[in-house]
């Protein structure tokens, strides 16, 4: 779980620096709306990848927190005036409260099982918003009332304004991660991840830790469905509670790298790239494209790079070092 | 000396299985305990039953004076008793230390502190070289090793350790003998499951058997070696076959 | 009120017939192999095309093209036991669940680049015909669905439980280390056990075809109507999941007479959460794993 010190903070900062000057170089909205989503699904990615991949409990049921999030922010902005940037930790409670209740119901099961009724609470929570017409608009769902530039309603003018807020939650999500994974808490979500009952006879409490990380990521996937409301301007239960948000959550971290600190983000990476180009080759109607490419990259990375891309690039790196004459140290293997 | 371990009436049944019945025994303070028997008497069964896993039909477990019986395993690893697995669960995405600093964090939450327990007790163990190494790739040996070596980090006060020795050679079993003793000099409170009898007899003072869940012999090795219910239970094929054949494992 | 709900029972018994041939593809699948297949619904998509395609192309009605569905289907499920499950079986979760799970978006969205999202239906001379019984409908194409599901899932036990394939792969069930111990071999066992899975699948895509419209999508439908009565079956348990399924058929359909026609995945799912709070190990029995 540590890693050797020594140039990563320069990297680091240099990436920093790049992320932070990125929009004012490149000014064209349609790339700029990609890099949100890059970030966007990052960040979703990050906040899966904390129970998903340190603990290793597949859920496939995120889209309930997003929606949650987003339907909170916007039901107080609409109903009651209340500025999204409150409404976005307001989401983000009401998504721990739920997470309560889903995750006693869905810790006793193990696997298969797990993932199920994830997707299940998911759901429901979907077909329940679907019937909520009187407060939350049913299956119809509502505009955001454009405000045009209306920062303390976080709405903006400027696109970039946007990539900023995304850009801030990624770096919040990546923050939360690398100093979990550095403490004792990351240390007891992959014991438990590995094996509950093997990290419960070293004094592991493997359900409040579960719980507790748990509420957590799915504290921070409301935010990002906060942000995706106000992004898009529009909000229904198919869009808040989609499959489709379950899964590029898991998806991700899985092809990036499971369990590891940047593999949601190389991830993203990859698969909004891969959808980015075929969208530009093939035009915007091949509806089934992109998924059908994602599906391809995923069985691929599972047959023959279970861990994920990272450790390829890292292998890769590390051959370059050596290449580079720099006697190679032998790095503590982790994630 | 004061009673670290001790175990009243337990029993526990699955479907129709009497897996442990009636079992009454207890362990001073620094002494080392053996609890043997043939295959499927209880000996395993009897672990989970004290460290949490599985809750007794009827019975009680009382260590250092706390009930036992209804607490999860991490709270029983919290008051200080610390188990090894049969078949060892090491975790296998994780190097050597950072196993080890998994126990230890128990009781020191801060990860320099935890880094200098673990790196002690891999130190204690003879694991010290292999710290970076990632758990799966451990040899049998080291993968027990590890094993202990992960319940000592959690600062325990009673070791119990479930057939440590099994499938190593009588090199192994003396080093791990070794090891065992001087945990034991230094006050540890040990509890052996195991079918090694040169082990047994070199590590315990206090010897209980027990047979078809039952407990049929409790004293020291002289007695329980004498015991006429041992001998033709247990020792009547198994330790005959082991003396015979230089005191290797029955 | 009272012929509303015998009504509402009917339908949910005809279409929890449909649902039994999934769900027992589902957990014949886990029993044996071990592996939830997340796109056992896609099978059913498959077999609804290729009924379809018969149908249209060749005028062959869905009923007789069951004896194209199901063999194609059964060589698909060895070819895929063969070449994907079969390499993850050693790895964990992650991968035994996320193989299957990317199979079913691959398929899913294969089928909505050459087949369009459209709905394509079929035809036949039964597909509106209906018998009455004292006020109560019942459509002929379902009936027929259902009776052929229950003829199909006999045979499957009868398979199970008279032949030396069928009972190896019950001793495989119930413990795999044991019945390798017994001279079985897993890779053939587990390479029918997938076909025959795959087979019942396709079956219920031929059996809907009269009447349900085929769509890349289709397959969403039955498998979460599925996984509900696999989990409340328990895993790996057939007879609980044909009990379950028609059990799940009943309810989603009382629940779209009752609540509202959009509540009868609600009702299922409350279900299935109730039956996880309450015994996580499904209605029929312990734990598989």
């Amino acid at each position: 779980m540590r890693r050797p010190r020594g140039s990563g903070g320069l990297w680091l900062g240099a990436l920093i620096l790049a992320m932070l000057v990125l929009p004012q170089i490149v000014s064209n909205d349609f790339a700029i709306d990609i890099f949100i989503r890059v970030l966007l699904f990052a960040f979703i990615g990050v906040a899966w990848n904390l129970i998903g991949g340190y603990a290793r409990q597949l859920s496939l049921g995120h889209a309930a927190y997003f929606g949650l999030g987003a339907y909170t922010s916007t039901i107080l902005q609409i109903r009651f005036g209340v500025s999204p940037w409150i409404g976005m930790p307001a989401g983000g409670i009401v998504a721990m409260l739920a997470s309560l209740p889903i995750g006693s119901l869905c810790f006793r099961l193990r696997g298969p099982y797990f993932a199920i009724a994830t997707i299940a609470t998911a759901q429901v929570l979907m077909l329940l918003f679907l019937k909520f017409r009187d407060f939350a608009w049913g299956a119809e769902g509502t505009t955001i009332p454009d405000l045009g530039n209306a920062p303390l309603m976080m709405q903006f003018e400027a696109k970039s304004a946007y990539y900023y807020i995304a850009l801030a939650l990624l770096a919040i999500g990546l923050a939360i991660t690398a100093w979990i994974e550095r403490s004792w808490i990351g240390y007891y979500l992959v014991a438990v991840g590995e094996d509950e009952d093997a990290a419960e006879a070293v004094g592991v409490n493997a359900l409040r830790i579960k719980r507790n990380i748990y509420l957590v990521s799915a504290f921070l996937t409301a935010l990002a469905g906060t942000f995706y409301v106000q992004y898009i301007y529009f909000i229904d239960p198919n869009t808040a509670f989609s499959f489709n948000i379950s899964v590029e959550a898991a998806l991700v971290s899985i092809v990036g790298g499971i369990g590891t600190l940047w593999g949601p983000v190389l991830g993203t990476v990859l698969l909004e790239a891969t959808s980015a180009l075929l969208q530009s080759w093939l035009g915007g109607s091949h509806g089934g494209v992109q998924l059908t490419v994602y599906g391809l990259i995923l069985i691929a990375v599972i047959l023959w790079r279970p861990a994920g891309l990272l450790g390829v690039l890292t292998d890769v790196y590390r051959r370059l070092l050596r290449a580079g004459a720099t006697p190679a140290k032998a790095a503590p293997i982790d994630g | 000396m004061a009673e670290a371990l001790v175990v009243r009436n337990l029993s526990k049944r699955f479907g129709g299985l009497r897996a442990v019945q009636d079992v009454s025994f207890s362990v001073r303070e620094g002494e080392t305990l053996a609890l043997i028997g043939p295959n499927g008497a209880g000996k395993t069964t009897s672990f989970n039953l004290i460290t949490g896993y599985f809750r007794p039909d009827a019975g009680s477990v009382l260590a250092f004076g706390r009930e036992l019986v209804g607490l999860r395993p991490h709270e029983v690893c919290a008051h200080g008793l610390a188990r090894t697995f049969q078949v060892a669960r090491p975790f296998g995405r994780m190097t050597v230390l950072a196993n080890v600093m998994t126990g230890a964090f128990l009781r020191h939450r801060k990860p320099d502190r935890a880094e200098m327990r673990a790196r002690e007790v891999l130190d204690f163990v003879g694991l010290a070289a292999r710290a970076d190494v990632p758990a799966r790739d451990l040899t049998t040996i080291d993968q027990r090793r590890l094993e202990m070596a992960r319940a000592l980090a959690t600062d325990p006060r009673l070791l119990l350790l479930d057939e440590v020795m099994a499938g190593l050679n009588p090199a192994e079993i003396d080093q791990a003998v070794a090891l065992v003793e001087k945990l034991s000099r230094r006050g540890l409170t040990v509890v052996v499951v195991e079918h090694v009898m040169r082990a047994v007899m070199a590590l315990a003072r206090h010897i209980v058997v027990l047979d078809h869940g039952q407990k049929i012999a409790d004293g020291d090795p002289a007695e329980v070696m004498a015991n006429e219910g041992v001998i033709r239970a247990y020792l009547g094929t198994g330790y005959a076959q082991a003396a015979a054949s230089g005191g290797g494992a029955c | 009120m009272l012929t509303a709900v015998a009504q509402a029972i009917v339908n949910g018994l005809l279409i929890g017939g449909i649902y039994s041939l999934v769900s027992i593809g589902v957990t014949l699948i886990f029993g044996v192999v071990k592996i939830v297949n997340f796109a056992q619904g896609e099978f059913v998509m498959i077999g609804m095309y290729i009924s379809f395609f018969l149908a249209t192309r060749f005028g062959i009605d869905p009923l007789v093209s069951l004896a194209v569905s199901m063999p194609v289907l059964f060589v698909i499920g060895m070819l895929l036991q063969h070449f994907l499950i079969r390499r993850v079986l050693a790895l964990g979760d992650m991968p035994q669940i996320f193989l299957t799970f990317a199979l079913s978006l691959l398929l899913m969205n294969v089928a909505l680049l050459l087949f369009t999202a459209n709905y394509r239906t079929v035809e036949t001379p039964y597909s509106e015909a209906a018998i009455h019984l004292g006020g109560i409908t019942v459509a002929v194409a379902k009936l027929i669905a259902f009776v052929v599901a229950m003829v199909l899932s006999l045979v499957l036990w009868v398979f199970l439980h008279a032949t030396d394939l069928g009972k190896a792969m019950r001793a495989a069930a119930q413990n795999r280390d044991v019945a390798m111990l017994m001279g079985i071999n897993p890779d053939r066992v587990f390479a029918v056990a997938v076909g025959v899975s795959l087979a019942l699948a396709g079956a219920a895509g031929s059996l809907l075809m009269p009447f349900y419209p085929a769509y890349p999508m289709v397959g969403q439908v039955f498998v979460l109507m599925a996984f509900v009565a696999v989990v409340l079956g328990t895993l790996g348990n057939v007879t609980g999941a044909l009990i379950a399924s028609l059990m799940m058929g009943v309810a989603e359909s009382l629940g779209i007479q009752f609540v509202g026609a959009d509540s009868g995945l609600i009702v299922v799912f409350a279900m299935l959460l109730l039956t996880l709070a309450v015994r996580p190990s499904g209605l029929f029995g312990g734990w598989t794993r």
